[in-house]
């Protein structure tokens, strides 16, 4: 649930216009980003616990000490280790971190101009789709049942 | 052995009941809960909170079933708490103790690597891993098992005979059946069941895409098995001998799997151990596991603090009899990152069958069909194949002499030349997993910093020279064990996951698995859209929109695929499912969404829903656990090709720059 919540306040439900729903999710991507970059002030930095400027390394130190503390196999939920994993892939290989960071520039400056990026479009992250609330708090497989036939 | 077969028998036949449809599947459960309930020493010990929850737990079912269900087990319950009591009593009083102390051992789940040519098991013993020997004192055992009149013998015990020599012999007699992995959960169209077809037991194919028929010689009759019940039976084994050793019952278990393993043939597996009465706790994939030994090592090596950058990376090469798996692994302070795997189905199964058709090559034409007189001779040739190979690894020229009977005689020194030459085409493959496996890691042969190099392939020259010549390595890593490997991986993954700590830190370690194969739906006319790509970490979870490609259209099919084509078509069709009362609309203008989904028990959920423009998701959605198809996967795809044309079709929206 990186944005689900603020995405209502910042953005007015103006529905997108059928021809521009492929226009729009070709930047989806960076949409996305912004939103979540300058709604929450919970940028990918904020997820590792690092500055903007933090190197390889410590991004990935940073991803190790965390995924040890949140990854399903010690801490149960998968959700927060998703969310990790999704901001240590997009700040460990320069290009897509080199995108986001001009992104996540943008979305500021946008936001200090009082625009709020200006996104018309809305569709649910893949780290929080609407109805994955439910499968996020079932408990671990039990054999009896799950398991096979 | 009696309690076995009577539980066997209970599993097959409730297994009978539900294909025929006088059971329900909900009952279904019950009943082989029940006779594995009664009818195994292990089950007595099934935690009895599991049950009271699930009699309490199930409001998706209707009331009154749920209340039936509910009696019923309370019922079983109270049968077994008596049955335990009587057992209890039964045993001898000196033991009552031990009996008490045993209850409360923790349930440590132990590591079981079932190979196509061997089998090893290991465990945890609190301080490392121990590989368990059988009586006859082998840490890797013959995985296969022996029919006869009416016992069943798993290569755990060396059931086939008592003298060490002759195993080989009579497990070629036609009576064993083996290569367990390589058949089990594939179609009779697959070819590597086609390649099955010159193995001494019974492969009988029709081409028509469902399971082939096996069988094993039995008094002169063709007795039909399944690789699942076969494998099951081994497993039965395996878990006696365990708990000969370790004294107290065993529960869970980590299994190690092939890369190449779809999630179908991984259910199978899962059935197989249910019916061995072992819970798999997780499927490993083999370089994944043997990755885990190497964080071990590299932590305990390193004095690695955990929050450290520095990683080592290594590139894991495994190849066995029946398959070959690369990996590359990221490990730095006990934290091992799967970068990316990639598999396939060559082992030295192929190997073996190209020099034996090279030694002989009218092969196919001599021994097409499967009388008593050929299989004794197939199964001399391939002895002496096996030994060739053997002596291969060793020596430059090895000669054979081997009379097959019928006149047929095969006489030939073979060189290693000749013997890479006859297997070019693997070593190709081979080649051709690393480099697609270094290409998905982003990585040169320099960032490598170890070739690990495992599994019983791993010590044919050609194949050291090929992987290490791909990674610019002079020698491999050289701390682990090449047969040993992947069982000791799974079972330090069974002590973790258990939750076992160690105070030297020795378990304080963590893999991070990735998925093996593209995940996707059908999309844009018989094309494969991938939502979740292969090497993505796991737990995963992505989404893609989609649109429709009709006006008016009011229903989509989701059909879910696992594989690397770029048609649906070409790779494994996982389950489907219908969306339906969608808005009527111009074509491409509703939009749907699919998402992924991979828990960390590596289960694949598929959730799909009409998405509102404004972005609301519009209830109710659909949530499947895949794979659901159980047989036939061919079949399924044509049938629906043939019954909806494309008039269910879905389009992928272009999107997306995903990181």
């Amino acid at each position: 649930m990186i944005c689900a919540a603020p995405v209502g306040v910042v953005f007015a439900p103006n529905p997108a216009p059928s021809s521009s729903s492929s226009s729009a999710a070709a930047i989806g991507y960076r949409r996305r980003r912004i939103r979540c970059a300058a709604a929450g002030g919970n940028t990918l930095y904020d997820v590792l616990g690092l500055r903007a400027g933090a190197t390889v390394r410590e991004i990935k130190a940073a991803y190790r000490r965390l995924a040890r503390e949140r990854h399903p196999d010690v801490a149960g939920g998968a959700d927060e280790f998703v969310r990790l994993h999704d901001a240590y892939a997009t700040l460990s290989d320069p290009d897509t971190r080199a995108r986001y960071d001009r992104d996540v520039f943008v979305a500021v400056a946008a936001m200090s101009r009082g625009g709020g990026g200006g996104g018309a479009y809305h569709r649910p992250t893949p780290a929080a789709p609407p109805w994955y609330g439910a499968a996020a708090r079932r408990p671990r497989r039990t054999w009896e049942t799950d398991q096979c036939w | 052995m009696l309690r076995e077969r009577l539980r066997t028998v209970g599993v097959r036949a409730a297994c009978s009941l539900a294909s025929s449809g006088i059971l329900p599947a909900r009952l279904f459960f019950t009943v082989v809960l029940l006779f594995l309930k009664l009818l195994t020493h292990t089950a007595l010990r099934l935690p009895q909170h599991r049950l009271r929850l699930r009699s309490q737990q199930s409001p998706q079912s209707g009331l009154g079933e749920s209340r039936f269900l509910g009696h019923l087990l309370r019922t079983v319950e109270q049968a077994c708490r008596m049955t335990e009591q009587l057992y209890t009593v039964a045993s001898d009083s000196e033991t009552t103790g031990e009996d008490k102390s045993q209850m409360s051992f923790p349930d440590v789940a132990i590591g079981i690597d079932i190979g196509t040519s061997n089998c090893s098991v290991a465990v945890w013993t609190g301080h490392q891993v121990e590989l368990l020997k059988n009586t006859r004192n082998q840490k890797g055992m013959r995985s296969y098992v022996m029919f006869k009149d009416d016992t069943l013998s798993a290569g755990v015990t060396g059931g086939a005979t008592q003298e060490h020599g002759h195993e080989e012999r009579d497990i070629l007699s036609g009576s064993a059946i083996f290569n367990m992995k390589r058949l089990i959960g594939r179609m009779d169209t697959d070819e590597v069941v086609q390649a099955s077809k010159n193995l001494p037991f019974l492969v009988q194919t029709l081409g028509i895409g469902v399971r082939p028929f096996i069988a094993a010689l039995v008094n002169n009759m063709w007795r039909s098995t399944t690789p699942e019940e076969v494998l099951a039976i081994f497993l039965l084994e395996l878990k006696a001998l365990v708990e000969m050793h370790l004294k107290h019952p065993v529960r869970n278990a980590v299994l190690t799997i092939p890369v190449a393993f779809s999630r179908f043939q991984q259910t199978r597996i899962e059935r197989a151990c249910a019916m061995a009465g072992l819970h798999v706790l997780r499927l490993m994939p083999e370089p994944t596991s043997i990755a885990l030994l190497y964080a071990q090592q590299q932590q305990q090596l390193l004095h690695d603090n955990m929050g450290s950058g520095i990683e080592k990376i290594a590139l894991i090469f495994n190849m066995g009899a029946g398959y070959c798996d690369a990996a590359v692994t990221a490990t730095a302070g006990g934290v091992s990152q799967i970068r990316a795997l990639s598999g396939s189905t060559v082992g030295g199964e192929d190997i073996l069958q190209n020099v034996m058709h090279h030694l002989l090559p009218d092969f196919d034409s001599l021994y097409a069909g499967q009388t008593m007189d050929r299989i004794k001779s197939i199964g001399l040739l391939r002895m002496a194949t096996q030994d060739v190979i053997h002596k291969l690894a060793t020596q430059e020229h090895v000669e054979i002499n081997v009379d097959l009977g019928g006149g047929h005689k095969v006489s030939k020194i073979l060189g290693r030349g000749e013997f890479e030459k006859v297997n070019q085409a693997i070593f190709e493959k081979c080649e051709g997993i690393i480099k697609q496996c270094l290409a998905d890691a982003k990585l040169t042969p320099e960032d490598i910093n170890d070739v690990i190099l495992v599994g019983g392939c791993s010590k044919i020259p050609k194949i050291r020279s090929v992987v290490l010549g791909l990674c610019k390595k002079d020698d491999s890593y050289g701390g682990i064990d090449p047969l040993e490997a992947a069982v000791s991986g799974a079972a330090l993954e069974g002590a973790i996951a258990s939750g076992v700590t160690d105070p030297s830190g020795s378990l304080d370690l963590l893999t991070i698995q990735a998925t093996p194969m593209n995940l996707g739906i059908r999309a844009d006319g018989g094309n494969f859209a991938a939502i979740i790509p292969r090497n993505t970490a796991v737990p995963a979870r992505r989404d893609m929109m989609f649109t429709t490609t009709h006006d008016n259209q009011t229903e989509a099919l989701i059909a879910v695929y696992e594989g690397e084509g770029k048609q649906a078509e070409e790779n494994h069709l996982l389950g489907y499912f219908k969306i339906t009362d969608i808005t009527a609309a111009a074509k491409g203008t509703v939009e749907i969404n699919v998402c992924m989904d991979i828990d960390a028990t590596n289960v694949l959920r598929v959730f799909a829903g009409v998405v509102k423009p404004q972005g609301q998701a519009i209830p109710p959605f659909i949530e499947v656990r895949m794979p659901t198809l159980d047989d036939g996967h061919g079949w399924c795809g044509q049938a629906l090709a043939k019954m909806f044309g494309s008039t269910l079709d879905l389009a992928a929206v272009p999107k997306k720059l995903h990181p």
